[in-house]
């Protein structure tokens, strides 16, 4: 059977469902398969045989993870994770002008909007994983908004509301980064391979799965390697 | 075998009524899986050349998750000719005293609701 577009979305919205259902990877992949056998028997396009994907993955009754939801164990350490690193870029601008970190009423608000937009994730989280296009306009917000606060940053220091040495606010938010990064390293050498999707029959190589391994570990330092990027390049050019 | 891909339970190929066949597909799924292990594509098949109608995958998959977690049915991946691989399900010994136990409820209840249904009280009204 020659997979269509429409089956592609279909199969995407129920890895994401069973996901938000907390559904363990392998049950996920022995689903998976079970229902493109199904079409590979019948024809039909993955709607007609199993109706919407919503639908199907709440009817299934399958293994799940008995720990803490998958929010609570990536998706909060990773967003504090983006936040620590919004306030690292803030404070590393001042630190490498040798200047204060100032902060006026609207910088302060402006740094705080994305702060809020973490704090109130659990009321859209559901609906966010659903729509891909409502992520990417988050980002976008969070994006804006930081290009914001710097925008308005006060000039002089008299123009502050609050005067900052830099240097302790980068080493909370460098420190903040990298114990972030070792929790989720941690988190992913304690889960195993229990969030991969796996196919019910070998026919995976292995190299696929330490290539998926690696580069999770690599996503766990996502935030302190930037920044140190970051770092490297403004040492480079102070020379 | 060739199930048709177009019906549903809703307008089944043995156009029953589908609370009919949602009420009855349980024990039908084990009944399918008595003679030996099967798979999803094949107990379709079965229900449509016995007259029972076509039903989903979608109706049919979420039962066998559950008759699995119930520990009614085992499953096994064979590996296919070309295809993605087969998954078997096969009735456990649980599944199989489920079964008896179901088989002989529904004969009592066929039995009472027929006998219900041959009797005619024309104009008599019904009282507590």
């Amino acid at each position: 059977m020659i997979a269509t577009v429409s089956d592609k979305k279909w199969f995407d919205e129920f890895i994401v469902e069973l996901r938000l259902r907390d559904v363990l990877g392998h049950a996920i992949g022995d689903a998976v398969a079970s229902a493109r056998e199904l079409l590979a028997d019948t024809g039909q396009s993955a709607e007609e045989a199993f109706g919407p994907a919503r639908t199907y993955a709440a009817s299934l009754e399958l293994p799940r993870d008995s720990g803490p939801g998958w929010a609570t164990r990536g998706l909060w350490p990773t967003l504090l994770g983006v936040l620590a690193f919004l306030l690292f870029v803030h404070v590393f601008v001042a630190w490498a002008q040798d200047d204060r970190f100032l902060v006026s009423p609207a910088r302060l608000a402006l740094l705080v909007a994305p702060a809020a937009l973490v704090a109130f994730l659990p009321l859209y989280l559901q609906a966010a994983m659903r729509r891909p296009w409502l992520l990417g306009l988050l980002l976008l917000i969070g994006a804006v908004l930081g290009f914001l606060s710097s925008a308005v940053a006060p000039a002089l220091p008299g123009e502050a509301w609050l005067s900052l040495d830099p240097v302790p606010w980068l080493l909370g938010s460098t420190t903040s980064m990298v114990l972030l990064s070792l929790w989720n390293t941690v988190q992913t050498l304690r889960r195993g391979n229990v969030d991969d999707i796996t196919t019910p029959l070998p026919d995976q190589l292995p190299h696929r799965y330490r290539a998926r391994r690696a580069f999770l570990m690599l996503t766990n330092w996502f935030f302190p390697l930037f920044s140190a990027i970051i770092l490297g390049l403004f040492l480079l050019l102070q020379r | 075998m060739t199930p048709s891909t177009q019906d549903s339970p809703e307008s089944s190929g043995g156009d029953w009524p589908s609370d009919w066949l949602r009420a009855t597909l349980g024990l039908f799924a084990l009944r399918a899986l008595e003679a030996g292990p099967s798979y999803g594509y094949a107990i379709i098949g079965e229900f449509e050349r016995h007259g029972l109608g076509t039903v989903k995958g979608g109706t049919l998959y979420p039962l066998l998750t559950r008759y699995e977690a119930a520990g009614l049915v085992a499953t096994e991946w064979r590996p296919g000719d070309a295809g993605p691989g087969r998954k078997y399900f096969a009735l456990t010994e649980h599944g199989l005293d489920e079964l008896q136990r179901l088989r002989t409820e529904w004969a009592r209840f066929a039995e009472v609701s027929n006998s219900y249904l041959g009797t005619t009280q024309p104009g008599k009204e019904i009282n507590p």
